[in-house]
């Protein structure tokens, strides 16, 4: 198992494959349907800092924040996998979900030295290693506002990597 | 009154250990699927989902963000009595194990038309989370026995209920569920699962022997039609969480109810989830 620390650099990506199995930690943001759009829309309009977020080899996790937990949703969603290029090129290094992207997605991933990883959906086991979390941005949207999370140790399967994939 | 608190303790401890705990044949049949994978990332997916299972029941938490919606299975005895009373105390034992567990607030507010599209918006209370219809079935045991079993989405997304025509051949029928199964398992991503299947002879029925299967369903006592079924779609390879693998379903569970002289069968087919049936049982 390799262990991945957040801000993550382009040499760590150089030396991630396919099939790797590794460990998340340090701070990661969460984001899913509503907000992953919104995100891009800042990204767009160039006041992605403005809004206090750094996107800069982060993680993004696809999942929402409610009193259950957190647990990842299909990342092959529209407003979800449509936005994973524009977040890529804009620092994003490793987004973290579930279910097979398509071919597409694969290329730009590349593209922009980004990687797909896969988490099972093991939420006991994951807020056991959450250390911190609170919501940064679209409050509004509640449970599925991005959050930031202070992790140790997420456990995440390579997905997708250097244009191959998984699946 | 006192009574009543009793019932409600009850059921809302049922609720958490469904939602938050394996039943021991569950575990036995990952030891076993993890035993016999060979395929390194399987096993690792396997031992992941298992680990989950253990730190939910230590921590007493949800296995699942998707903490699902309560499904009721009540078994009453010859000489047992079920009033009003008593039922609204299993409700309000239900609300009170959502709040505690703590279930995702998931109810949705309004009209029929607001809940249909949900501009009525999320109720925040967990509780707010209404079950679904209760199933009494008499039993000779002279008992009150509540199954609480929580149902996520995912599932619900992929399962089927359809009419089958059987044309007087048990394996038509078998051979239409593994068809069924072997395409949802693979789009549900949250392999590997427990096939829950039931047939009667309407949709209601076929959905009821269903739940049923899930309650009596055993991981340790495979019949040979669920044993077929269960085989036949690990052919397919989908593996745990879709990364290929031997095991895409441990078990199958299968009841059959009555059936009609006619040339249909009605089936209804659930794949549940790599952490389904939650379920969890009390007598009260």
């Amino acid at each position: 198992m390799k262990n991945i620390v957040t801000p993550i650099t382009d040499e760590v990506i150089n030396e991630i494959n396919v099939g790797d199995m590794i460990y998340i930690s340090g701070y990661i943001y969460t984001g899913r349907d509503a907000v992953l759009p919104k995100i891009v829309k800042l990204i767009e309009s160039n006041t992605l800092g403005q809004a206090g977020i750094d996107l800069k080899g982060s993680v993004i996790f696809h999942t929402a924040v409610s009193p259950a937990g957190v647990g990842p949703t299909s990342s092959n969603k529209l407003e979800i996998e449509g936005n994973i290029p524009a977040l890529s090129k804009a620092g994003v290094k490793l987004h973290l979900g579930k279910g097979e992207l398509s071919r597409k997605t694969v290329e730009e991933l590349d593209k922009y030295n980004s990687v797909y990883a896969v988490i099972p959906p093991v939420t006991a086991l994951l807020g056991s290693k959450i250390l911190e979390q609170k919501p940064v941005a679209f409050l509004e949207e509640g449970m599925e506002a991005l959050h930031l999370l202070k992790v140790d140790g997420f456990p995440a399967i390579i997905a997708a990597a250097h244009g191959k994939t998984i699946y | 009154m006192k009574q009543n608190e009793q019932v409600i303790n009850k059921v809302k401890d049922a609720l958490v250990q469904a939602g938050s705990s394996f039943r021991e044949d569950k575990k036995e049949a990952y030891c076993n699927a993890i035993i016999n994978e060979t395929l390194p990332r399987a096993k690792w997916a396997l031992e992941t989902i298992l680990e989950n299972a253990n730190v939910a029941e230590r921590n007493h938490s949800p296995l699942c963000d998707d903490t699902g919606i309560p499904h009721l299975f009540l078994e009453v005895g010859p000489d047992r009595n079920i009033t009003g009373e008593f039922l609204e105390a299993i409700k309000t034992g239900v609300a009170r194990g959502l709040r505690e567990l703590p279930g995702r607030p998931m109810a949705i507010k309004g009209d029929d038309n607001q809940r249909l599209d949900q501009s009525g918006g999320l109720d925040e209370d967990p509780g707010a989370l209404l079950p679904a219809p209760i199933i009494a079935k008499p039993v000779a045991e002279d008992v009150i026995r509540l199954h609480v079993l929580m149902l996520g989405g995912g599932p619900a997304i992929r399962g089927k209920t359809y009419r089958v025509f059987h044309k007087h051949n048990v394996s038509v029928v078998t051979d239409e569920i593994i068809s069924w199964a072997r395409e949802s398992v693979a789009l549900l991503g949250c392999s590997p699962c427990t096939l829950a299947v039931g047939i009667g002879r309407s949709q209601f029925e076929a959905s009821s022997m269903m739940i049923e299967a899930m309650v009596y369903g055993n991981y340790n006592v495979q019949s040979d039609l669920e044993k077929l079924i269960t085989e036949k779609v690990n052919e397919s390879n989908v593996g745990p969480i879709g990364l290929n693998g031997k095991t895409s379903v441990l078990a199958t569970f299968l009841k059959v109810g009555p059936q009609r002289a006619s040339g249909v069968r009605i089936v209804c087919m659930r794949p549940c989830c790599c952490f389904e049936p939650r379920i969890a049982s009390v007598l009260l």
